[in-house]
């Protein structure tokens, strides 16, 4: 995943490479999301969370469908 | 020890001085023996919780902190600074650490420089966007390019 200063910055990238553009979301979402990935990593009991758990926590922050499931990697976690 | 304490002791000795611990500096600063503390590391890499150098035991990335420096700078509002590995790590370094910070990177198009900043448990409005190219079922086929 990378930050782009713009929609149009995100286009012109993916042009160059040849790419189709992904999924398009604003830093307050990632943040979102960072907050529960990451914010308990300095406690002991500190476990990776399930693809369920980690889809749980994609929806919170409002990203839904098909990008932001695991499909057929579901037997290891993210 | 348990790979707990191994994982714990590696994220404070980066969070401290930036600098990740050694295996032998790990056994002694856990009181055991250096093959007990390297036999943790293999057990945490190959559990992805860390990443090593290749061929090495000398870690690159304890999730969210990398032990080298990247393009995605923490600088926290008590001083200290941190590397993310990516602009998800470097935001979740500064929920990690509970409290205000920014974080300093490029759009990875022109390269022009671009904030984040965290205050009060909020991220500051900003035009910038976030873009993933993988869908997440295709994430762990290669970690560094989602």
């Amino acid at each position: 995943m990378l930050l782009f200063r713009s929609e149009e910055h995100v286009r012109r990238w993916c042009e160059m490479r040849g790419l189709s553009r992904g999924a398009v979301f604003t830093p307050e979402q990632l943040w979102t999301i960072a907050k529960p990935w990451h914010g308990r990593r300095l406690e002991r009991d500190w476990q990776r969370f399930t693809p369920d758990e980690a889809e749980a926590v994609f929806e919170s922050a409002g990203l839904t469908g098909a990008f932001w499931q695991f499909g057929i990697s579901r037997g290891q976690s993210p | 020890m348990t790979d707990a304490d191994v994982r714990l002791h590696i994220l404070r000795e980066l969070i401290a001085g930036g600098v990740a611990p050694r295996v032998g500096d790990t056994g002694k600063a856990l009181g055991v023996s250096e093959s007990d503390a390297a036999a943790a590391y293999d057990r945490l890499t190959a559990n992805r919780v860390i990443v090593l150098r290749p061929g090495t035991r000398d870690v690159l990335m304890a999730a969210p902190l990398s032990a080298v420096p990247t393009p995605h700078v923490v600088r926290m509002t008590d001083g200290r600074s941190h590397y993310g590995n990516c602009v998800w790590d470097a935001l979740g370094i500064i929920a990690m650490l509970g409290r205000d910070g920014d974080v300093e990177t490029v759009c990875a198009d022109c390269q022009a420089p671009l904030t984040l900043t965290v205050r009060g448990g909020a991220v500051a409005p900003t035009d910038a966007v976030v873009h993933f190219a993988v869908p997440a079922a295709r994430w762990l086929e290669d970690i560094v390019f989602t």
